[in-house]
């Protein structure tokens, strides 16, 4: 085999996990490659909507880095790398019935304990946004949030200078020694001094131990209306519940209208455990449906024009996966963001860079990332077999 | 009651399954979206309408009329209805004039064909259409549309539709064809008897009303000037008109279709493969026939061997027609639109860089995200991005098989409720 | 003729069974308006393809090759304050 080609740090996957990690090791004068089967944003990255929401974290740990990370989101695009990829736009929250209600008290002490960047400006009955339709009980606007359509973001972190695309090149695996890795390709062997493993579902192709499994979420796509009818993402508060428990304790769908600069809407979402991003069903969408025009009655006025599932990378305790590979400095995981990952992405891509770099995580952080480490499944397995 | 084998189209593929499914002794419900049955070839005129129809068309269809009418309440015919999809679970949804979410039995795809148009400059104006649309205009009104038109592009249904409108008394001012179907005069000698008798007709017609046919002549660019459209030819001449009709071909209508693995769902006719009307009736049947042998678990029938010889027909078609188009797509000026619905151009394409991926041309492009989702840019953008080593396209399209109007989702009448799943 | 449909207000004849492209285009109006991508609205597959005939029918958007016209009915261009040539 010929010489192998060499680089400081290969990325595998070009998501925008992938791509924010790729970004900031390259601002830091790394040379990278970015490793994709297929290429950029092709799996959840590319079918999710890009909310960039703290309001509907799990609270804990998950909400303060969302916190974190959106502050920080807002200043990378007004320093212009995510420029044309993040906006700044308000988000509303409604809620109808018992649950929902205290769902949205929860919400409101969520962000006061956070004091974060995203303020309630908002909280009363539907009447604030002229839009509403009856299925609005109380609604809860939000201010500080905003939207980064994932694609987007993934094109603006990747066009800098000093990143080497290689795609479509699925990765046959790695081996570690002691100067470096070398990652298999179909056809060749790269060199580099670490890997980051960015992979969404596909984590477990190179890591089968780890406890992350696809969850699949229906999304529908409305066609093009004028733009600006809905200044903002819609959300049901069953949708913060279902993050916390399970789907089957909601009364009502936890719907998310998200409204497109193209003038169309993007409708979800359900969750569901498998990973085949053709299945959809119309029970689910008439459900959705049903609910969302109730909450937004001019949607009864559009025709839904696709339709998909998003495939997010779940984790058996719903937590994502970041650092280093227990015991292995060379090799970091950046994995299981399931539905936050478009947030986190800024935050986590700033920290794997100093991981790479051997700094610590920046300080204010440090506590809550290191609740995300992947030791907490090596322990468990060796409580569990060991 | 036994749940309906559900056949989608009323086209010649469509109801002749539907009639062989039904002698089968299946309930079969047809839908169609159209207003009359009878599809692209044998589109119904209005009442007291001038019919096209020839003598030996219109006894092809009034036997297969004939035999859908013997099978009497089992097959149950809906217009004006629409077929949004089926889903995975094998529930479908009908929208328009029939409502219902259902369960059907199995699902014949008989959707027919859609047209394959080249982009060019000003194939966006309005008055400019595809030929297959001007000529059910014609099928269903019997009369021409007022002014001059020109037809465009390449393939025997222009010469069908130039007949047409002459018969109408409106003759084209010209018809360009960017093939040279007459230069190997050897070719043709294999082609079924019924298709020299076709074209003849066809060729005389035109000839009596001095049409002039161009071959070797390929229409580069229309522009709107007062009122009228002109019509730049790759011969340098120029066609003042008020409608120019273009074709480049045909292909099967299979968009929007993801398998569905718990009801059996077959494609006939040129849904399946766009083969013509004679091949769409025998495809029609012997699927028909097939399906019914599976769903009752009898011998499946053997195969009709009209069917390949309508196959070969159709190749030795193309090869008549055979021109370069990789080149009249290389020549495109720049701001030529490729995605219609999202209006994309050529500049738009060429900034994803020489081999975008699927999901780039998608998300970062927009191609091919518009309601059509594709139907009339993926070829084109599958040629023009192809490296030699990779063809992308714009990868599969989404379900559902049409848009669906969210009031028609809400309003239909579920019958899958409380079944047992 | 046998009914009246309204492109804008204006009375457009139509004959039994036919569709609202096909009424329009008889009365001369070839221009559905515009789009929201700003493209002319028009006919150009005729079998609810290409989606390019969209028009306004009673509030919804409807392709006008595959809508029957039927008497009283009021059509408009998609977007408002679109252009209708
Ligand atoms: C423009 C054109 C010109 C042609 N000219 C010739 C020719 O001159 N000679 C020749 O031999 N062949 C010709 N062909 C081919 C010939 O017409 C076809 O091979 C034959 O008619 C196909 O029959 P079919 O039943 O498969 O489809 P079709 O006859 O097209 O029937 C399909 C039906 O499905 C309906 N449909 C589609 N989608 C939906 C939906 N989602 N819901 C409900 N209904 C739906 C349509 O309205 C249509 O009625 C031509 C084809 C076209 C398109
Ligand atoms: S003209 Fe294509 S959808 Fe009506």
């Amino acid at each position: 085999m010929s010489a192998e080609t060499h680089y400081d740090v290969i990325i595998a996957g070009a998501g925008i996990v992938g791509a924010s990690v790729a970004w900031h090791l390259a601002a830091s004068g790394a040379r990278v490659a970015v490793i994709d089967a297929i290429g950029p944003a092709a799996a959840a990255s590319g079918a999710s909507d890009g909310a960039v929401s703290v309001a509907s974290k799990k609270p804990g740990p998950l909400a303060r880095l969302a916190s974190a990370s959106l502050l920080y989101t807002r200043e990378l695009a007004s320093q212009g790398v995510l420029a044309g990829a993040f906006h700044a736009r308000p988000s509303f929250v409604f809620g109808q019935g018992e649950a929902e209600l205290a769902a949205l008290d929860a919400l409101v002490a969520k962000l006061r304990a956070i004091s974060g960047p995203v303020h309630v400006t908002g909280d009363g009955p539907a009447a604030q946004l002229a839009c509403l339709g009856p299925g609005v009980e109380r609604l809860i606007t939000l201010n500080g949030e905003g939207h980064m359509p994932g694609h987007k973001a993934v094109r603006a972190y990747l066009s800098a200078p000093g990143i080497t695309p290689i795609w479509p090149a699925p990765i046959h695996g790695f081996d570690i020694d002691d100067r470096g890795v070398t990652v298999h390709l179909a056809d060749r062997r790269l060199r580099t001094g670490h890997l980051v493993s960015a992979l969404g579902t596909a984590t477990t192709e190179l890591f089968p131990t780890l406890p992350i499994m696809p969850r699949a979420g229906q999304l529908f796509v409305t066609d093009r209306g004028a733009p600006g009818l809905l200044p903002g993402s819609l959300t049901a508060a069953a949708y913060l519940v279902a993050k916390t428990e399970a789907p089957d304790v909601l009364p009502l769908p936890p719907v998310v209208i998200d409204p497109l600069t193209t003038g169309q809407f993007l409708i979800g979402s359900s969750r569901e455990n498998h990973a085949d991003p053709n299945r959809v069903d119309f029970s689910t969408l008439r459900r959705l449906m049903e609910r969302s025009v109730r909450a937004l009655p001019l949607l009864a006025e559009r025709r839904v024009i696709r339709a998909f599932a998003g495939i997010r990378a779940a984790v058996s305790d719903s937590l994502p996966i970041i650092g280093n590979l227990p015991g292995e400095t060379r090799v970091t995981l950046a994995t299981g963001f399931e539905g936050d990952g478009i947030c986190l992405s800024a935050l986590v891509g700033r920290e794997i860079a100093r991981m790479v770099h051997g700094l610590p995580p920046t300080d204010s952080i440090a506590a809550d990332l290191a609740t995300l480490s992947p030791a907490r499944f090596v322990d468990a397995r060796q409580e569990a077999w060991g | 009651m036994s749940d309906p084998v559900l056949v989608v189209g009323a086209g010649l593929a469509g109801l002749s399954a539907a009639a062989e499914l039904a002698r089968a002794g299946l309930p079969v419900l047809v839908v169609d979206q159209a207003q009359a049955v009878g599809g692209a070839f044998h589109r119904q005129p209005l009442q007291g309408a001038l019919s096209l129809a020839t003598a030996a068309q219109d006894r092809r269809w009034s036997d297969l009329m004939a035999k859908v009418a013997a099978q009497g309440s089992r097959i149950t015919l809906a217009l004006a209805t629409q077929f949004g999809g089926v889903d995975h679970k094998g529930t479908a949804l009908l929208t328009g004039r029939m409502n219902r979410l259902f369960r059907p039995r199995a699902i014949v795809l008989a959707l027919g064909a859609r047209e394959s148009v080249r982009p060019r400059p000003g194939w966006t104006l309005p008055g400019v259409e595809t030929a297959g649309s001007l000529q059910i205009r014609l099928k269903t009104l019997g009369e021409a549309p007022q002014g001059r038109v020109l037809l465009a592009g390449s393939g025997p249904l222009l010469l069908a539709v130039g007949a047409q409108l002459t018969k109408l008394g409106s003759p084209p001012v010209a018809i360009l064809e960017a093939g040279r179907p007459f230069a190997r005069p050897l070719t043709p000698i294999g082609l079924p008897r019924d298709y020299w008798i076709e074209a003849a007709a066809y060729l005389s017609r035109l000839m009596l009303a001095r049409v002039p046919i161009l071959t070797n002549t390929r229409l580069t660019a229309i522009r709107a000037e007062g009122g009228t459209l002109v019509a730049e030819a790759s011969s340098g001449r120029r066609f003042i008109v008020d409608h120019v009709a273009l074709h480049d071909g045909i292909r099967p209508n299979d968009f929007g279709m993801p398998a569905c693995d718990v009801l059996p769902v077959v494609r006939l006719g040129d849904c399946r493969e766009a083969l013509g009307a004679r091949a769409a009736m025998v495809d029609g049947q012997m699927g028909g026939a097939a399906l019914a042998a599976r769903l009752l678990g009898r011998t499946a029938p053997s195969a009709d061997p009209e069917l390949a010889r309508q196959t070969r027909a159709q190749a030795r078609l193309a090869r008549i027609y055979a021109h370069d188009v990789t080149a009249e797509l290389n020549n495109l000026p720049e701001d030529t639109v490729i995605c219609r619905c999202e209006a994309r151009t050529l500049k738009d394409l060429r900034t994803l860089g020489p081999t975008p991926t699927a999901r780039q041309l998608r998300l970062d492009g927009r191609f091919a995200m518009g309601a059509c989702q594709g139907r009339f840019c993926g070829d084109w953008i599958a040629r023009l991005t192809s490296a030699e080593t990779s063809k992308p396209g714009i990868g599969a399209p989404r379900w559902p098989a049409r848009p669906i109007a969210v009031a028609d989702l809400l309003s239909a009448t579920d019958e899958t409720e409380g079944e047992t799943q | 003729m046998t009914g009246t449909i309204f492109w804008n207000g204006t009375a457009i004849p139509f004959r039994t069974g036919e569709s609202v492209a096909t009424a329009l285009l008889r009365a001369g109006i070839i221009s559905f308006g515009a789009a929201h991508t700003g493209q002319a609205r028009a006919v150009f597959c005729g079998i609810g393809l290409c989606q390019g005939c969209l028009v306004r029918a009673d509030g919804r958007l409807t392709e006008a090759c595959l809508l029957a016209a039927r008497d009283g009915l009021h059509l408009s261009p998609e977007a408002a304050g679109g252009q209708d040539v």
